[in-house]
């Protein structure tokens, strides 16, 4: 969106205030979604939203709206100022960001960001087409996206992203496979390619076996990887989480509590991820090592946080989406170094037996301070023997304690793919993680449920 | 807002639609919250704009637009029928027949919440918290919202609806933690709090400073208290867990889209299909569910869905027996049965879904006591923590914030990270006891996800107490 960075300083000056902080997010949007190989829920979006953060003395108060004419600024001045009128003081109060170096990135593409309803709709057909007599469900989307943050302290930045990604999950009663990809370039997407490649798992997938529950090894693909690893992250690698007694780091900073072959960042800046320049309060990004070989060694921060930290903490550039802002600082770039193997095939082998999974579905946090979570897998779970992937199985029941999947691990594919995070609620903020497929000495496998298929 | 509307639906004609409907929507949302003893967050948010969405060749299209004017509807309309002229394939789609109305709806209400001054919202936060003080207790969190919202909705058949809805709603936590593990507990519920489609009474009425101590003292408690042991048993949830039971394991698995299979990619399908209806054992004769978009107070509560369908109650399960789906004027009109109004879209810039109203599990008979009383040896569960359910909605596990041994027909002791598992109409028909009209309390959530993208809904559950026979407690051994 051109003129954000001009809007979010018309918002400063409307407002009244010691201290004043505007964001803009701006989005030019596209979803082609499609099921049973029919598109059935096309949406356009285009909308502008404005969040303004107002601070008099010791007292903070924001308001949000999505009028930009300057009627409508005043009106949110006026309403912000309130807030902060009506707030108590805060003695830990956060500084606003002032001017800064801000780093060199990648991740906005002209060409994605021209793509219209109509390219859209013809990317979202390539994987229609491509899935032949298998129906596929999933969709093809495009957007670009434009944050602007201006401060009364000096900083003013606007950075505009673009992403796109697709996916397919191929699926009839009996069987189902899934794929996906994401990229800020659509010259580097294929949506045929992706539904081939779930057409082709799910023809992998009928008769599957049910499996004893208990503990397995295990090769999980990056999508599964992924997933596990994101809800895992929001509270072990939250600052505030860490604060708050919740966080797995709690006492155990500087030691080795995984794999000497696991290392986790959070790098907004690697141009194979989405790219950010910095984050919603206008502190530069910058890469923060969370796991190195398997020591745990910190987490993101947020300028609130670090604020209530003390100890000469600085944020880390991790403020979230005014939207997520309560939940605190979250890493939203998570990247695993690749490992040593060069195919998952190799990692197959090196489990001999076990199982192999490929997706997991609807993950619930049963303890946070243990990391102890439970799902189910989906679209593509294997038995593995003798070193190769055997016969499918149902959808099992997970209950793991991420720690413990992580403490003994064989390998991990040199290869990464960047897993999308994100479910694009409210204004789009595409994330996700950079993650090899990983094999694991330890999956607790807790249940059955029922057979691939839809 | 109306001409707005009726702009562009209009212009959606003119782009060659066979039918189009345009929602106009200016919504003001506040939540205020305050985390140990300090400000947590004030957000004031007001959004508005228009959704049009189009039939052009069978084919759906829809397009939003934040101006709430001539151009933006215009403009919105044209992309929206671009957009479903491009759709690829054949498409063939039918809309089960309305009767087109023009009608309005306003939520019942003694003050409306967002006019209560946010310094108010912030005391009654703060003086909660100051209730939940306690040297076990880490964190301390206690917030409020409240919103209103004008939806019109214009369609090509001639409806013309205009709706005035108001919500709020409130919850506190508490977070008790000794180094080693870190223990939640929440009231009214776990899902940010609990709200209602009423006015600022309704967070009166919640009584959040009172429950505070008991709140933090269980966190507390919670410490202290055995891992709840692994076993096959009776279990008696509490009414807010059976909301959370009846919202994952009646209320989407219901829902017509998924039964067909256009939310595979993301919530996931259904374990039900079409030709279940009337003959399908959900679970025992005890069973009843009912979506009653008419029930007082809940977030469901309208006069008519995001098509224009009247509300009006309908029977789910009947004594076990599935009788009902929840449906749009598509999905009825594909399955021959029902006439939609189930219909509900996230604000303006989304498309409207399939969606639970107030869905609830009807009462039966005796209290909370009489339940335990008939239990031996079994686990009482209460208030949600955790949930996972499968793609079909059959294999789950829920866990909670907190359970109690029962023996001998009485609580015994106080047990920590209590889950159990089940096989959904397995599970249902284990249920041997509901309790009765005065146990059942109505729950309202804000964080329903669906659709891509991403849509929350706001949904209300009623139900009781309720009993249930031979569950797997915890992890099975292995």
């Amino acid at each position: 969106m051109k003129g954000a960075l001009e809007l979010a300083e018309r918002a400063v000056a409307a407002a009244e205030g010691d201290g004043v902080e505007a964001v803009v997010q701006a989005e030019r949007s596209g979803f082609a979604r499609f099921a049973g190989s029919e598109v059935h829920q096309p949406t356009l979006i285009e909308n502008v939203s404005l969040f303004l953060r107002v601070i008099r003395g010791n007292r903070v108060g924001t308001a949000a709206g999505n009028r930009v004419d300057d009627e409508g600024l005043r009106a949110l001045a006026l309403r912000a100022g309130e807030a902060a009128d009506a707030a108590p003081e805060d003695p830990d109060l956060a500084t606003l960001a002032e001017a800064s170096q801000l780093p060199e990135i990648e991740g906005n593409d002209d060409e994605t960001a021209a793509l219209g309803p109509a390219e859209q709709a013809q990317l979202a057909a390539a994987a229609i087409e491509a899935a032949g007599d298998m129906p596929v469900y999933g969709f093809f989307t495009s957007g670009t996206a434009t944050v602007a943050v201006v401060t009364s302290a000096g900083f003013a930045g606007e950075q505009t992203s673009t992403d796109t990604m697709a996916l397919a999950l191929a699926a009839t009663d009996r069987v189902s496979g899934y794929a996906e990809q994401t990229a800020w370039a659509v010259r580097d997407m294929d949506p045929a390619a992706v539904a081939r490649q779930a057409v082709e798992l799910a023809g992998r997938t009928s008769n599957a076996d049910e499996l004893a529950p208990g503990s397995y090894r295990a090769v999980l693909g990056p999508y599964a990887v992924g997933e596990i690893l994101q809800y895992f992250a929001f509270d072990a690698f939250s600052g505030l989480a860490l604060l708050e007694e919740r966080s797995y780091l709690g006492g155990k900073l500087g030691e080795r509590h995984f794999d000497e072959k696991v290392s986790i960042a959070d790098d907004a800046l690697d141009p194979r991820g989405l790219p950010k320049q910095f984050d919603f309060e206008g502190v530069p990004k910058e890469r923060v090592p969370l796991v190195e070989n398997g020591v745990l060694r910190g987490a993101v921060w947020d300028s609130v946080s670090a604020a209530r930290a003390g100890d000469s903490q600085r944020s880390t550039g991790h403020a979230a989406p005014p939207a997520l802002r309560r939940w605190g600082p979250l890493p939203f770039a998570l990247s695993v170094a690749g490992g040593e193997a060069e195919s998952v095939d190799e990692l197959i082998e090196l489990v001999g037996d076990g199982i192999y999974i490929t997706r997991v579905h609807y993950l619930g946090v049963i303890e946070p301070r243990h990391g102890i979570l439970t799902g189910m897998t989906r679209d593509g779970t294997f038995r593995i023997r003798d070193g190769k992937i055997a016969e499918p199985l149902v959808n099992l029941r997970f209950t793991i304690a991420v720690p413990d999947m992580l403490t003994e691990v064989p390998g991990l594919t040199r290869e990464t793919t960047l897993a999308n995070e994100a479910a694009f609620y409210d204004e789009r903020f595409a994330y996700g993680a950079l993650v090899p497929a990983l094999a694991t000495a330890r999956f607790d496998v807790t249940g059955n449920g029922g057979p691939p298929g839809i | 807002m109306r001409a707005v509307c009726e702009e562009a639906v209009a212009a959606a004609l003119a782009g060659g639609a066979s039918y189009a409907d345009a929602r106009g929507v200016v919504r003001r949302s506040q939540l205020i919250a305050t985390k140990n003893r300090r400000v947590d967050q004030v957000d004031d948010v007001e959004s508005e704009g228009i959704g049009v969405r189009v039939l052009v060749g069978g084919a759906w299209g829809f397009a939003c637009d934040r101006r709430l004017d001539q151009t933006g509807a215009r403009d919105a309309a044209e992309r929206a029928t671009s957009f479903a002229k491009a759709a690829p394939g054949t498409h063939e789609r039918a809309l089960a027949p309305v009767e087109p109305v023009q009608g309005a709806y306003r939520t019942q209400r003694e003050q409306d919440p967002i006019d209560v001054p946010l310094g108010d919202k912030i005391a009654l936060c703060l003086a909660a918290e100051e209730a939940m003080q306690n040297a076990a207790v880490k964190v301390t969190t206690a917030f409020v919202r409240a919103m209103r919202e004008r939806k019109v909705l214009v369609s090509s058949e001639g409806t013309v609806v205009d709706q005035d809805f108001v919500e709020c709603g409130g919850g506190i936590e508490a977070t008790a933690a000794d180094g080693e593990i870190s223990q939640l507990r929440s009231y009214p519920s776990i899902h940010g709090g609990s709200s209602a489609g009423a006015g600022w009474e309704y967070v009166l009425t919640l009584g959040l400073e009172r429950e505070a101590p008991r709140v933090a003292e269980q966190a507390a408690a919670l410490l202290r208290a055995p891992i709840c042991p692994a076993a096959t048993t009776t279990v008696v949830l509490d009414s807010d867990q059976m909301a959370l039971q009846v919202h994952e394991s009646t209320g989407h698995p219901t829902e017509l889209d998924r039964v067909y299979g256009t939310e595979a990619a993301y919530a996931g399908t259904s374990f039900l299909g079409p030709d279940d209806l009337g003959s399908l054992r959900y679970g025992s004769e005890l069973m009843n569910i009912t979506a009653d978009p008419t029930t007082p107070g809940g977030l469901g509560t309208f006069g008519y869905d995001d098509e224009g369908v009247p509300a009006v109650r309908t029977a789910i399960v009947e004594a076990g027996v599935l009788c009902g789906f929840l449906t749009s004027r598509e999905t009825a009109a594909k399955l021959g049965s029902g006439g939609g109004g189930s219909m509900r879209a996230d604000g303006w810039s989304r498309m409207p879904l399939v969606r639970m109203t107030n869905l609830h599990l009807e009462p039966g008979e005796g209290t909370l006591d009489d339940l335990l009383a008939d239990v031996d040896d079994g686990v009482y569960f209460e208030t949600n923590k955790s949930w996972s359910i499968d793609d079909k909605r059959l294999n789950f596990q829920f866990g909670t914030q907190v359970a109690w041994e029962i023996k001998q027909g009485k609580r015994g002791r106080m047990l920590r990270d209590a889950t159990y598992t089940g096989v959904t109409p397995v599970f249902w028909g284990s249920l041997d006891a509901v309790g009765g009209p005065e146990t059942w309390a109505l729950y309202g959530l804000t964080n329903c996800g669906k659709g891509q993208p991403g849509q929350h809904a706001h949904v209300s559950h009623g139900a009781a107490p309720a009993r249930f026979r031979n569950v797997q407690v915890g992890v099975a051994p292995s």
